[in-house]
C-alpha cells in the first residue's frame, strides 16, 4: 500500500492515549535532587545584595547556584543570525520582570529546596518599571534596558525593521480613500500540559545527560554548551516526545540551570515548574501594537499601506527581533501592494520575555491586516470575498522583499471558502486563477512591480 | 436586547522553515538483517505528528510497509542536526531530510538486490517490500532476503543519510528590507469564516461555525493534517475571544497563575468545524507537501472579529475579543474620524495618542 497520503495510525498514538508515553517528569533516578529558583518579586530593581550561605547551610541542601557560578552568563541564543546577547541566565546587576530567577537550590525534595530559597537574602532597589510600549520613546520614560528601550542592532546597526518598496507618496496622492486602524493583539501563554521541566544526571565518565522537553534538541544542546563552555560530546540530550510546545519549549528554560545544579552537587537534579511559573514566569506570545493606514481606490484596489509595529518584547530580545523580521516580510498578507513603508520596533518592557508562539510574528500581522481587509471593503461598500480576489496576489508579483511569487493559493482558497460558505460570486470573481496578471488584473499601478517567476 | 448572529472572513499566507532559511535538518538510516529499518533523526514530536509522518516518508520512498519502521528521535548522540520544531518546518524540512536519507538506502538496496538477481539496478524497483525486475516481476527478491545478503554474503551495512539546507537569505539592503533569495521554503495560504453570535445584554461572543480552506501542498496524512487544521481553529478561538495573559494590559497586575483564572478554550466552547483541503503541490517539499502546522491559528482572530463587526456594528481590534469590550464598545459606539479622504479608526488607541512625542504615526493626508 502507499504510505504517503494514507489515513495511517499517529506513531505514538497507543502510548499517548494510554498514558504510557514517558515524558520527562515519568523519569525517575534514584539519588535525585529537585530544584525550585528564587524569582524576583518584583518588576524592576537593581540587586543591592545576595546572600545563599544561609540556604548553603541547610541540612538537606546539596547546592545553591547563582550567577557566579555559569561559566558563559550571557549567550545569544540567534548569534548565529547576527543577534547579540542581552539576558543573563541568572540576574547579575539587576532584575528586569517579576519572576525572574536569582539563584537556584538544589535539596533532598522540593519542600526542603523551598525553604532553602526562602532564607537566601535578597536586597533590591525597586526602579519605576515600564511597560506601555507607546511611551517608551518618550524622553520621560523609565530606561530600562542598557541597549535603551528599544533593539538597536539590526543590519548596519539599524534601531528598526524597514521595508520600503515603490512610492508611498504616489500611492496616498492617487488614492480614492485613505483607511486608517490599530490594531493590538494579546500575550497569550502556550499552555502546554507538561510544564518547563528538565532532569540532569551527571554521569561517571564526566558527561551529562539532560532530560529535556524541549522542541529543538540540537538548539538546547548548543545553548547549555555555550552557557557551560564545554563541546557537545560532553552533553547528551534526551527528548524528542513534548508534553506540548506551541513555541514555549525553544528558551532551554531549564536544561541550563539544572545542569549547573547537577554538576556543583554531583547529583541527578530535577526542575520541574509549577502550574504557576509556568502561567507568570514563563515566556508569552508577544503582545504587539500595529497601525496601518492604506491608500484604496474606489473600486477597492490597495495601492500602498503604511504601517508602524511596535512588538513588546518584554525584558529581554530572546527572539523578538527575528519574529519581528518575519512579521515585515508578510505585512502585505496574501495579497500584491505595490507600495510599501513599514517600520518596526522590538520595544522593551518589564513583563516576562516573550518568545515564538505558533505563528510567530506572523499572526499578529494577519490578524491587522485582514481586519483592516474587512474595514476596507465595509467602508467601500464592497464584497469582502471579492476585495481579497482582487487584490490577491498572483504568479509573477513581487513580495514586499522582492521576492517572486510562483505558486499563490490566495485565489483558490477564497474561491473554495466562498464555495464552502454557499457564497455566490460574481461571474468575473469566480472565474479569476492565479495565473499571471493581464487586461482588467493588471492595472497600470501593478504593473512596476511584476518579476520574473523563472528567476525562482 | 437580543441575540445577533454575524459572518466574517479572512485570507491568510504563512511561510515554510525559518525566515531567511539556513535552518538544517539531517537524517540517517540504517536497515536490520531482515530488512527493518531504523530512522535516526533528531526531530522533536511536540504532538504535531513528526514521527508519523517522517516514517511515511521513509516508507513510501524506500518501498516497504510503513510498520517496518522504527523512528528514533530520542537523543542528541544517535540522531543527526535539527534545527528544530518549529516555524512549521518538520514536515518540510526535516522531512526532506529524511526522504533524501531514504533515496539512498532504496539505491542499496537495488545496488544489493542487482547482485543477488544479476540484473542491472536500474531496472529493477522496489514494491511493498519486494525488489521487482520493472517489466518482469516475476524476478524478484523480498527486501529482508536482500539485507540478509547484504549481513551475512557481502558484509555490508545497508544505510543512508540526507541532510536538507536551504542557505541563508541575508537582507542585502536593510533600509528597504530587500533580501538575495527566498526567504523561506514554500508559503501556504488559507482562508477562514467564522460564524458568531453575539449577546448585546451581556457581550459574550459565542463562536459557533468556523469553515477553514487550507492549501497544504499535499497531505501526507490526511487524519494528522485535520487534526493539526482543527487543533489550530482552537487556539485561532482562544485568541479570538479568551486568551489573555495581562487583562489590563499594558499594566501587568491580575495575571491568571492557574487553570481557573486564564480562559484557554475548552470543549464546551468548540464550534461546528468544517475544514476544506486543498493539495497545490510545492515543488520542492517532500511529495509536494507543505508546512501548515503554525498558520493554523491565524485566521480565526480576524475572521471573528469581523464577524462581531457584522453583528452589532462595532469593531473591537484589541484582542481578545472580551465581553467587556464588546459592551465598552457598544456604549460607545465610536464612528471613525473623517477628515477628507481618510477614515481614521481608533485613534484613541494611536501612539499619537498615548506617546508625549517620542513615536508618531504620520501618514500623507
Amino acid at each position: 500500500m502507499k504510505a504517503v497520503g494514507a489515513r495511517l495510525p499517529r506513531y505514538d498514538g497507543i502510548e499517548h492515549v494510554t498514558g504510557r508515553t514517558v515524558f520527562v517528569d515519568d523519569v525517575r533516578v534514584s539519588g535525585m535532587l529537585w530544584a525550585k529558583a528564587l524569582r524576583s518579586p518584583v518588576h524592576s530593581a537593581a540587586i543591592k545584595g545576595l546572600d545563599t550561605s544561609k540556604a548553603e547551610a541547610m541540612p538537606g541542601v546539596h547546592a545553591v547556584v547563582t550567577w557566579k557560578d555559569v561559566p558563559l552568563l550571557e549567550y545569544g541564543h540567534l548569534s548565529a543570525l547576527g543577534i547579540p546577547a542581552d539576558e543573563p541566565l541568572l540576574a547579575k546587576d539587576d532584575v528586569r520582570y517579576k519572576g525572574q530567577p536569582i539563584a537556584i537550590v538544589a535539596a533532598e525534595d522540593e519542600e526542603t529546596a523551598s525553604a532553602a530559597v526562602e532564607a537566601i537574602a535578597l536586597d533590591l532597589d525597586e526602579r519605576t518599571p515600564l511597560f506601555d510600549i507607546r511611551r517608551a520613546f518618550d524622553d520621560d520614560a523609565p530606561q530600562i534596558h542598557h541597549w535603551g528601550n528599544w533593539y538597536p542592532h539590526f543590519e548596519n546597526e539599524m534601531d528598526r525593521r524597514q521595508i520600503r518598496k515603490g512610492s508611498i507618496a504616489e500611492a496616498f496622492d492617487k488614492a480614492d480613500t485613505i483607511v486608517q486602524g490599530v490594531y493590538r493583539p494579546a500575550a497569550i501563554e502556550h499552555v502546554p500540559l507538561e510544564t518547563q521541566v528538565a532532569l540532569v544526571v551527571p554521569e561517571a565518565n564526566g558527561r551529562l545527560t539532560i532530560y529535556s522537553c524541549t522542541q529543538a534538541l540540537y538548539f538546547s544542546l548548543g545553548v547549555v554548551a555555550a552557557h557551560l563552555q564545554v563541546p557537545l560530546n560532553k552533553l547528551k540530550v534526551v527528548g524528542g516526545t513534548v508534553g506540548g510546545g506551541f513555541g514555549g519549549k525553544v528558551d532551554t528554560a531549564t536544561e541550563t540551570m539544572t545542569s549547573l545544579l547537577a554538576q556543583k552537587s554531583g547529583r541527578p537534579v530535577k526542575w520541574r515548574w509549577t502550574r504557576e511559573e509556568e502561567f507568570l514566569c514563563s515566556s508569552t506570545r508577544a503582545p504587539w501594537h500595529m497601525e496601518v493606514a492604506d491608500a484604496v481606490t474606489k473600486d477597492g484596489w490597495i495601492l500602498g499601506r503604511k504601517m508602524l509595529t511596535l512588538h513588546d518584547s518584554g525584558a529581554y530580545a530572546r527572539f523578538s527581533p527575528y519574529g519581528l523580521t518575519k512579521h515585515s516580510f508578510h505585512h502585505t498578507g496574501a495579497y500584491t501592494i505595490p507600495n510599501l513603508e513599514f517600520d518596526g520596533f522590538v520595544v522593551f518592557t518589564n513583563r516576562v520575555p516573550t518568545t515564538a508562539m505558533r505563528g510567530f510574528g506572523v499572526t499578529s500581522v494577519s490578524f491587522a491586516t485582514e481586519l483592516h481587509m474587512t474595514r476596507i471593503a465595509n467602508e467601500l461598500g464592497l464584497d469582502p470575498y471579492e476585495v481579497r480576489l482582487k487584490n490577491a496576489n498572483r504568479v509573477g508579483d513581487t513580495s514586499p522583499n522582492r521576492i517572486v511569487y510562483t505558486d499563490p493559493s490566495t485565489v483558490a482558497v477564497v474561491k473554495a471558502l466562498a464555495g464552502g460558505m454557499d457564497v455566490e460570486l460574481a461571474p468575473e470573481y469566480a472565474a479569476m486563477t492565479r495565473d499571471q496578471r493581464e487586461g482588467d488584473l493588471l492595472p497600470e499601478h501593478l504593473v512596476g512591480q511584476l518579476g520574473n517567476p523563472e528567476d525562482h | 436586547m437580543a441575540i445577533k448572529s454575524g459572518r466574517g472572513i479572512a485570507a491568510i499566507e504563512y511561510p515554510t522553515g525559518m525566515n531567511q532559511n539556513g535552518d538544517p535538518s539531517q537524517a540517517w538510516i540504517k536497515m536490520k538483517p531482515d530488512g527493518r529499518i531504523d530512522v535516526f533523526a533528531g526531530t522533536s514530536d511536540i504532538g504535531n505528528g513528526s514521527k508519523t509522518i517522517q516514517s511515511q516518508i521513509v516508507a513510501e520512498t524506500i518501498g516497504v510497509p510503513y510498520d517496518w519502521i522504527t523512528y528514533d528521535n530520542s537523543n542528541t548522540d544517535s540522531s543527526p542536526v535539527c534545527t528544530g520544531t518549529f516555524a512549521s518546518r518538520a514536515t518540510f524540512v526535516a522531512g526532506k531530510a529524511v526522504e533524501k536519507a531514504a533515496e539512498r538506502v532504496r539505491e542499496r538496496i537495488l545496488e544489493i538486490a542487482g547482485k543477488e538477481l544479476e540484473i542491472d539496478p536500474s531496472d529493477l524497483e522496489i514494491v511493498d517490500g519486494e525488489v521487482l525486475a520493472k517489466g518482469a516481476p516475476q524476478k524478484k527478491i523480498g527486501v529482508p532476503d536482500v539485507a540478509g545478503a547484504a549481513t551475512w554474503t557481502y558484509g555490508e551495512l545497508i544505510t543512508g543519510d540526507g541532510a536538507q539546507l536551504k542557505p541563508y537569505a541575508a537582507i542585502v539592503d536593510p533600509e528597504t528590507g530587500e533580501v538575495d533569495l527566498p526567504p523561506h521554503s514554500a508559503i501556504s495560504y488559507a482562508a477562514c469564516a467564522a460564524e458568531v453570535e453575539v449577546d448585546d445584554e451581556t457581550g459574550v461572543v459565542t463562536v459557533t461555525r468556523l469553515v477553514q480552506v487550507y492549501d497544504v501542498g499535499r497531505a501526507l496524512n490526511p487524519t494528522l493534517v485535520e487534526g493539526q487544521i482543527e487543533g489550530g481553529a482552537v487556539q485561532g478561538l482562544g485568541l479570538g475571544v479568551l486568551e489573555n495573559c495581562y487583562p489590563y494590559y499594558p499594566s501587568a497586575e491580575h495575571r491568571g497563575g492557574q487553570f481557573g483564572s486564564y480562559l484557554a478554550p475548552g470543549f464546551e466552547d468548540l464550534p461546528k468545524i468544517d475544514t476544506i483541503i486543498i493539495e497545490n503541490p510545492s515543488s520542492d517539499g517532500p511529495y509536494g507537501a507543505k508546512g501548515i502546522g503554525e498558520m493554523a491559528n491565524n485566521a480565526q482572530p480576524p475572521a471573528i472579529a469581523a464577524a462581531v463587526f457584522d453583528a452589532v456594528g462595532v469593531w473591537v481590534t484589541e484582542l481578545p475579543v472580551t465581553p467587556e469590550r464588546v459592551l465598552r464598545a457598544l456604549e460607545a459606539k465610536a464612528e471613525p474620524a473623517r477628515e477628507g479622504r481618510k477614515v481614521v479608526f481608533d485613534s484613541e488607541l494611536s501612539v499619537n495618542a498615548v506617546s508625549q512625542g517620542g513615536m508618531r504615526f504620520e501618514v500623507p493626508a
